[in-house]
Order: structure tokens, then sequence, then C-alpha cells
């Protein structure tokens, strides 16, 4: 056995498949959003809640800072925050560990080395229990959710975008869409 | 290993792959190495592990990543215990290319 080569394939306990990716579904009317009930947040003065947000147009970012597709999409949200957040958009990311603890995402000064290195001045929690993921149902990172003023979820959808590209302009329409509501 | 306990674990990876196409697989050495499927790629910011059923936890790793770092850039491989613990659970990050996403995968392993 020690010298068989197994080629034991992995594939089947995977977080998600392959169906209808990075299509963002809006939702007529919207569903609520769950509340948030993170408690360690960065750049943020205390806990955030969404029932505190009603009037505002919040967008959820489900990510990891180990995770590539994440990080690239950062400079986007960084645009999206620069550009809207006086007019009605909070950008919040939920930063959510792949791995556990022995891999150091859970560590809130790792967390926050990764926010100061990408430029991120946007609220953040830690939802190293996974509560918030398993609450909003998400299976990728990164992951998109985006509430209207009312707190529910009119918009979904996952996978790395770019600085004007066509997913950045389809998530600038939706948050205009949502601001002028 | 048993000859019985092979057949048991190709069982068992076989079922594991029914409704998806591999997405990597892992060859006994020494060293047990990890080898992606083409378009496949294997996070390189969060090495992969193998937790042993005795609690090491053993990393993955290859001195070739992508030139983001995001990615290895060939199989990594990790060193196992000359004795004790041959099973425990494989846990991985993958990003496929196309995709522009990140997935977790867990796994039981024996080898």
């Amino acid at each position: 056995m020690r010298t068989l080569s197994m080629g034991l394939l992995l594939a089947g306990v995977v977080a998600g498949t392959t169906a209808a990716l990075r299509s963002a579904v809006p939702s007529v009317g919207g569903t609520p959003a769950p509340e948030l009930t993170s408690t360690s947040w960065l750049n943020a003065d205390r806990p955030l809640r969404l029932s505190e947000l009603r009037g505002r147009v919040v967008l959820l970012n489900f990510w990891v800072f180990t995770c590539g597709n994440c990080t690239r999409t950062v400079p986007s949200l960084v645009a999206y925050d620069r550009h809207y957040r006086e007019r009605g958009l909070t950008i919040i990311g939920i930063h959510t560990p792949e791995f556990p603890p022995y891999a150091g995402e859970h560590d809130k000064g790792n967390l926050a080395r990764a926010l100061a290195r990408q430029g991120i001045a946007y609220p953040n929690a830690q939802d190293n229990d996974r509560r918030t993921w398993d609450a909003y149902g998400i299976r990728y990172w990164p992951s998109f959710v985006l509430i209207d003023k009312r707190g529910m979820i009119r918009y979904t959808g996952y996978g790395e975008f770019h600085l004007d590209d066509g997913d950045f302009r389809t998530w600038d329409q939706r948050i205009q869409q949502l601001l002028a509501e | 290993m048993t000859k019985f306990a092979m057949l048991v674990l190709a069982t068992l990876a076989i079922a594991a792959c029914h409704d998806h196409p591999p997405l990597v697989a892992l060859e006994a050495g020494p060293p047990l190495r990890l080898v992606a499927a083409p378009r496949v790629r294997i996070n390189a910011r969060l090495k992969p592990a193998l937790e042993l059923d005795d609690g090491t936890v053993l990393r993955f790793d290859s001195p070739r990543v992508t030139s983001d770092s995001a990615y290895f850039a060939a199989a990594p491989t990790v060193a196992t215990p000359p004795s004790g613990s041959r099973h425990g659970t494989l846990r991985l990050s993958v990003c496929p290319a196309g995709e522009r996403l990140c997935r977790l995968v867990v796994m039981a392993v024996a080898w």
C-alpha cells in the first residue's frame, strides 16, 4: 500500500455545486434579511445590527483574507464604499474562516492587518462560528447579499469581479436602484 | 493496511465521486501529494491540512506558487510520520478556474 499511488479521488464533500455559478438572483419584493449577531467587529466602534440600518442600503460581502478571489474583489467594494457611503450605502464585510483556528483566519490581529493591507475602511464582522454564513445559506467565497432600505434581501450572488467589468457594473446598477427607492 | 481496507477506501472514493467530477487526487508517497484536476487550483494562502486521528495537523506545501501567491503551481506535498495514524481528515480550499470563487473540501482519507 505504501508504494501504491492510490489516486484517491476527492470530490464528494464539497461545500456546494457548480450550478448557476455567479448568477445573482433577484428576489422580487425580497425576503427579510437575518439579523447580524457577531460580537467582534473591526472598523466599527460597536457591533452593527441591521435593525439599526433601516433606511440605508446594505451590501454584505462574505469573504476571508486567505481567498484570492475575495481579495481581488476588494478594490471594487472599496470603490463602492467611497462612492456611495454618503448616499446611503453601508458595506459590511462578513469574515468567515474556511479552516479551523490553527490556520490563523480566526485571529483578529490577522484580520486587522488584512484590512489595512487592502485599504478597507468599511465595517467587518468576525463570523468565526459561521453563524451568519449559515443564517444566509452561503456556500462560496466571495458571496454578496444586497439588502434594501426596509431590511429585505433583494439580490444575492457570488464570485470574483473587478473594477469596471460587467459584474461590477451590474452590482453598481443594483446599488443605485435600491438607493433610489 | 490490508487489501480489504484498500478496497473499502477505493469504494468510498468512487462513491464520493459519483455526482461530481474529481477535484483533486491524493497520491500516497511518501510524501503524500495532492494533485489537482485540470483547471482546478489549490489555494496556497490556506495550505491544505491533513488532520490525523491522533490530533496531529500536517500542512501540505510547495515552493512553487503562482505569481500572486494565491495558488500552488506544483503539487503540494507533506511528509507523514513514520509511524502512528495513517488516516484522518483532509481539508483544502479549491478555486476552480472559471468559477472565480473558492470552496472548501473536507474528506476522510487513509493511505
